[in-house]
């Protein structure tokens, strides 16, 4: 059964009316256009913040153009048919920019043909806004977690790093999906204590310190914090590690410790020789009181020795506590070992060493004189001492001193076949007050040989087993390392 | 004149031995010198002291060694042991030395302490007293 005409025509109107209503209510604007982008309609919201717009060109009204556009939606659908979308940013009528997503639809006659478009734009300032808010931020957010003065991860409960700053990048061998225990120790498994694994178990912050080994091999000293990252749901499904660079700091402590055990080992070395003066004098007293010579004979020796250890120590704490550079002089190694052997000839002889030279007399290097002298005879003062300090019964001692050239370097080398040393004393030798020799040595002899060879530029070491003796190799460039100081080639100039 | 009492000397510089021989020697007592904890045991071993001085500070720590070896072994470990040594405590004085030797569980605190340099008349008190002591047992 059909309605009535009247019922119908009264329907199509509420409808058209409601369309109209839905027109001007929709939260964005819509404008309808012609071929030519004139308005031809628009709702209310455009009308009130684009002004009364209809007759208007849509490029001017919506960008202020004389020109339409050149990427126009519009344009696209009146070509095509279709509907087509984009993003805009327009003005309304103050001025103010407003991002928008655009819709276009074609509006068709009855026979099909499109005569008008619909252009929708939806307002999407606020989540423009918002957008380069939370890109702002996050850009921020790594910048400073890039350069933060420290190493930062996040570590799965893998310890594979998830997330890594850029400092950590550029300091460790770093791969994608690398374990922590893989990237800062070079290891294959996980440490015994983990802190990161502590953290996980509990949730709860760690602190500790550790050790670390950059791309060069060489150590890191860290000072380790470590934070759980928490989902939603407050369960643990990360942890952040930030790994401090502390180093410089160990260093420090290290030469303070070591300057410490340097003043305590001279003020004890002090004391000694102090003890030994007020046993030379008490035993002169003795002497003059008795009226025995040998007594004040035996007080009076005491009494040199000790004055003459008492300046050797200060020679030795003064060498290490100058700052002056050495002084580049031709100085022949040779020659100053002949000399370091007619200081100790005697002291030899007596103790039943050998001393042997194996020298290369043309050898000649730029260097302080003294320093070299000084440095050798350290060495050689300890290579006696090594050998007496043995007893060996029939041990034929010898203390050998090799200097020969090597390319561009001197290398000398004291050998002898006395007390030698173990592994631990080896290990504090250059580093550390340090005497095995009670009242023969001042503990600064292999300090001041390691000023010595670090200033000239060279190396020292030392090969040393118990009861067999020890080597102490020195290479020095016969060359001055110092810019600036003549640097001819010296083989054979005459010292 | 000699009071027929024995000390030994344990200390690695020499000078530092013939001058608590001599400064004991001259007092009255008979001296023996160690240059070392092993030789200060072999010592001890062979022929027993009334007392003695020892230099905790020698190398290889054989003074320690040798001062537990003697406190470990009762026929040795009445005898007193004053400890002489150039290391002091981190104010440097002698009573705070004492007090970290004492503090040590490692080891039994000495009898007497004395920091070089050494006053002769201290030792020579401290000597005479610890000797008294043991004689009053």
């Amino acid at each position: 059964m059909s309605e009535r005409p009247e019922a119908s025509a009264a329907k199509l109107q509420a409808i058209e009316q409601a369309c109209g209503r839905l027109f001007d209510e929709v939260p964005c604007y819509i404008s309808i256009q012609d071929r030519e982008f004139r308005i031809l309609a628009a709702n209310r919201k455009a009308l009130e913040d684009f002004g009364q717009c209809v007759g208007e060109f849509c490029y001017q009204v919506y960008k202020g153009r004389s020109h339409p556009c050149p990427e126009c939606p519009v344009a696209r659908t009146f070509a095509d048919g279709c509907e087509h979308s984009s993003q805009e940013k327009i003005f309304d009528r103050r001025g103010l920019p407003r991002d928008v997503l655009v819709n276009t639809r074609p509006l068709r006659d009855s026979c099909g043909q499109v005569v008008a478009a619909m252009e929708l734009f939806t307002d999407v300032t606020v989540q423009k806004e918002l957008e380069h808010r939370l890109h702002d931020s996050l850009t921020r957010f790594q910048h400073l977690f890039d350069l933060a003065p420290c190493f930062i991860s996040v570590q799965d409960r893998e310890f594979r790093v998830i997330e890594a700053n850029r400092r950590l990048m550029e300091n460790f061998t770093w791969r994608v999906g690398g374990r922590c225990y893989e990237i800062y120790k070079g290891r294959s498994a996980p440490c015994a204590q983990c802190l990161v694994a502590e953290t996980f178990q509990d949730g709860k912050p760690r602190c500790g310190e550790d050790v670390l080994v950059d791309r060069t091999g060489r150590p890191v000293h860290v000072v380790v914090h470590t934070a759980a990252i928490r989902d939603p749901g407050g369960e643990v499904t990360a942890v952040m590690e930030l790994c401090d660079d502390v180093s410089e700091i160990r260093a420090l402590e290290d030469k303070l410790a070591s300057l410490g055990r340097l003043v305590g080992g001279i003020a004890h070395s002090v004391k000694n020789v102090l003890e030994g003066l007020r046993g030379g004098l008490y035993i002169g007293n003795v002497g003059f009181r008795d009226n025995k010579p040998e007594d004040i004979r035996a007080g009076w020796e005491m009494v040199e020795r000790n004055v003459a250890r008492l300046s050797r120590l200060i020679m030795d704490m003064l060498y290490c506590v100058r700052e002056a550079s050495p002084r580049r002089l031709p100085v022949c190694p040779a020659a100053l070992v002949r000399e370091v052997f007619a200081l100790y000839a005697q002291r030899a002889q007596q103790s039943g060493i050998s001393l042997e030279a194996e020298a290369d007399d043309e050898l000649v290097l730029m260097a302080e004189p003294r320093d070299i002298h000084s440095l050798l005879s350290n060495l050689v003062s300890n290579a006696i001492d090594a050998c007496c300090s043995e007893e060996g019964e029939g041990k034929c001692y010898r203390v050998k001193v090799r200097v020969a050239r090597q390319d561009e370097e001197a290398v000398i080398q004291v050998e002898d076949n006395g007390v030698g040393m173990d592994e631990e004393t080896r290990s504090k030798l250059f580093t550390k007050f340090f005497s095995t020799k009670g009242p023969f040595g001042t503990g600064l002899g292999l300090l001041v040989a390691h000023k010595v060879v670090t200033e000239h530029g060279g190396t020292i070491s030392a090969q040393s087993s118990p009861g067999q003796g020890s080597i102490f190799t020195v290479r020095l460039p016969l060359q001055s390392p110092i810019p600036g100081v003549a640097s001819t080639n010296v083989r054979g100039a005459t010292p | 004149m000699s009071n027929g009492k024995k000390i030994l000397v344990v200390d690695d510089e020499p000078d530092v031995c013939t001058y608590l021989s001599r400064l004991f020697e001259d007092h009255g007592y008979s001296v023996r010198c160690a240059a070392d904890g092993e030789q200060a045991l072999q010592a001890v071993e062979q022929d027993k002291p009334d007392l003695i001085t020892l230099d905790l500070s020698m190398p290889h720590t054989s003074g320690v060694r040798f001062y537990r070896e003697i406190k470990s072994r009762s026929e040795f470990s009445s005898i007193p042991v004053i400890f002489v040594t150039g290391i002091t405590g981190p104010t440097g004085s002698a009573a705070d030395t004492e007090r970290f030797y004492a503090s040590r569980r490692q080891m039994p605190p000495p009898d007497a302490f004395v920091a070089k340099p050494i006053d002769p008349e201290e030792m020579l008190g401290l000597v005479r007293r610890l000797l008294s002591k043991g004689d009053s047992q």
